[in-house]
């Protein structure tokens, strides 16, 4: 899972090793797959939903977040919008979630670039700051409106989903297995996206305009267009988890689905992971998920916050000694072992 | 009518210790060119500072200042010195290292829930000090006198900082690292040891909006995510790095917030500042006093 890493950031290896690298992800993918078999606790599959809805949203983060070299904190906003959207639409007017899962990814996608349109052109710092502000104040909106238009929103109260009608085609399950399959393909089809936007012409840009902007501007990359066409691609994905999210927990509100908090885990998990590959992100909610369900379950009572203490802390430690993220050693560890196997293979 | 005026006068008290906090991130941004997302923290830490001095003390709660104020500054020095500086020695060339704010969300998280660990998630409060709910009469309107105190706090803070930085020739070293950090090496000056300065300068004037908040404000571990977000708005509504801007900055929210639930529900007002901010980010992004070169 890790040397894939490789190949997708830096596009000028050759693509002779693709096999070996890409067997981490394969083996990652089988074990998944396999997993409900052994798992028969609800509440550790619960959780194992949690983890891949993390790293699904993390992923998609990733392409804005990691490729662009820019640092959103706002991506819940997209989450809340995915969410309301496909909520209103299958309450109000019985459509059912996968298409609203689709509306709503476009409503987003189009927030998204009405975002970055303005702000792609400052500095990192203000990027940050307004993509916050957006979110929260889209939080706040929500939480003081009743009724948008024809539109039911029951401010602060939030939306509950009756579960009358179980059923692939109403998104709604009575097990927790099918959710655990349809969060695990989106991953996949995330990390597919990711794989083939980074060997892409739009990766390659993208990629110079997060490293050199004035360098990738020079050769003629319209570095913030590029940045735009991620910033889409990204918030239409992470909308995607919205409406998932609120057809797994069938209770939404604008605290539980727009919050400032969900923003600040998805960065951190891509930054302690490692941002702008491929492998960061699977392997930070990998590590921290694992680590804030097990504080929340353990010390929850006596010691609240201690997760958070810890992620901040990891967070800091991997910004001053391994900045491009916990993904690097692990890789360069998986080169070396595959390298020596390959010399003993030669010499045998 | 009469009631606008009252609420247009406390909102602008209570705007003027926004933008005292706020004072403190928009130094720290003018010298450093980072955006410090710990500074809420940072004015949470100031705060149960000033809560634990006055309760352990009995003493004036302003009186609290003599032992926030060094704290703070060491505080805010010693944060910059271990954990921020080396992501500016290994980043060196980069003029807005963006793993610097990403440190600095590391600090706002640590410091926040560890508030939470060793306090409690309690509010607490001063309960008998002499300025809680105190009001003075002007005519028929009511004006509090904690929030007075606090509106003169910062103007004089404000007025010392800027007397620091424009008379004293550590001032003068501030200003040019702020300017150009490699000119201002070339003449001598420490970049580092400036940043460190700065730093502490800017928490230990976020201990000042702690001291002047306690005796009317509650204490809790999350107090400065509500801060955090205001401060930022406020700094870039005023310009980040401009002194003068952050206090207008600062006034404005505090009028919208406390004139707004006249005429709306008062939570809608909050979406209004927001808004606000992000009208001001996308149309002028150097704010009201603010260089155009800085954004």
């Amino acid at each position: 899972m890790n040397a894939s890493t490789a190949t997708a950031t830096s596009p000028l290896r050759p693509p002779g090793s693709a096999w070996p690298s890409r067997a981490p992800l394969l083996l990652l993918l089988a074990v998944a797959l396999a997993v409900p078999l052994f798992v028969r606790s609800a509440t550790y599959l619960h959780i194992l939903i949690l983890l891949l809805l993390y790293a699904y949203l993390t992923t998609s983060w990733n392409l804005v977040g990691g490729f662009a070299g820019v640092l959103p904190l706002g991506h819940a906003a997209f989450v809340g919008i995915g969410a309301y959207t496909s909520t209103v639409l299958s309450l109000q007017y019985g459509v059912s979630p996968w298409v609203g899962m689709i509306v709503g990814g476009f409503l987003s996608t189009l927030v998204g670039v009405l975002i970055g349109l303005p702000t792609f052109k400052m500095r990192g710092a203000y990027f940050a700051l307004a993509t916050i502000a957006f979110a929260e104040g889209l939080r706040v909106m929500v939480e003081n409106i009743d009724r948008l238009g024809p539109f039911l929103l029951n401010g602060p109260r939030g939306l509950q989903i009756p579960p009358l009608e179980l059923g692939f085609g109403r998104f709604m399950f009575a097990e927790k297995e099918p959710y655990y399959y349809i969060i695990l393909a989106m991953l996949v089809l995330a990390v597919g996206i990711t794989w083939a936007v980074s060997r892409s012409k739009l990766g390659y840009c993208l990629a110079a305009g997060g490293e050199e902007p004035e360098a990738a501007q020079s050769l003629g990359i319209n570095v913030a267009r590029v940045k735009l066409v991620a910033m889409a691609i990204s918030s239409f994905l992470t909308s995607l988890a919205g409406t998932f999210w609120a057809q797994f927990t069938l209770y939404i509100h604008p605290k539980s689905v727009m919050s400032l908090d969900i923003s600040f885990e998805i960065a951190f998990i891509a930054l302690i992971g490692g941002r702008g590959s491929i492998a960061g992100p699977l392997l930070g909610a990998l590590l921290l998920r694992p680590v804030s369900d097990f504080s929340r379950i353990h010390f929850g009572d006596t010691l609240p916050g201690l997760h958070l203490v810890i992620f901040g802390g990891v967070l800091i430690l991997v910004m001053l000694y391994q900045p491009r993220g916990l993904q690097e050693p692990l890789t360069r560890l998986y080169r070396r072992a595959l390298a020596r196997s390959a010399g003993m293979r030669e010499r045998g | 009518m009469i009631y606008l005026l009252e609420d247009a006068i406390n909102g602008i008290l209570m705007g003027s210790i926004y933008g005292l906090a706020a004072l403190g991130l928009t130094l720290i941004f003018g010298v450093l060119k980072v955006i410090n997302f710990a500074h809420g923290s940072l004015l949470m830490v100031g705060m149960y500072a000033a809560y634990w001095a006055v309760l352990l003390t009995g003493a004036h709660p302003y009186l609290a200042l003599v032992i926030v104020l060094p704290l703070m500054f060491a505080f805010g020095y010693l944060l910059q010195a271990v954990v921020i500086q080396p992501i500016f020695k290994a980043e060196r060339e980069v003029r807005e290292p963006i793993t610097v704010i990403i440190v600095t969300t590391g600090v706002w998280y640590i410091l926040d829930n560890l508030g939470l660990l060793v306090f409690g998630p309690q509010y607490r409060n001063i309960q008998d000090n002499p300025l809680r709910g105190k009001m003075i009469e002007a005519g028929e309107m009511l004006i509090s006198v904690p929030k007075l105190w606090g509106f003169c706090a910062a103007l004089v803070t404000a007025a010392l900082v800027w007397l620091f930085l424009q008379k004293t020739r550590m001032g003068r070293a501030v200003r040019a690292t702020s300017l150009d950090r490699d000119a201002a090496s070339l003449q001598g000056i420490n970049p580092y040891r400036i940043y460190n300065i700065a730093f502490g300068l800017g928490t230990a004037v976020a201990g000042v909006a702690g001291v002047a908040l306690v005796p009317f404000y509650n204490v809790f571990p999350t107090v400065g995510v509500l801060f955090d977000i205001k401060c930022f708005i406020i700094v870039v509504l005023g310009g980040l790095g401009s002194i003068g801007g952050a206090l207008l900055g600062g006034m404005i929210i505090g009028v919208i917030e406390s004139v707004g639930p006249q005429f709306m529900t008062a939570t809608w007002t909050e979406a209004i500042v927001y808004g606000l901010f992000l009208g001001f980010l996308f149309l002028r992004p150097s704010g009201l006093f603010g260089v155009k070169y800085d954004w």
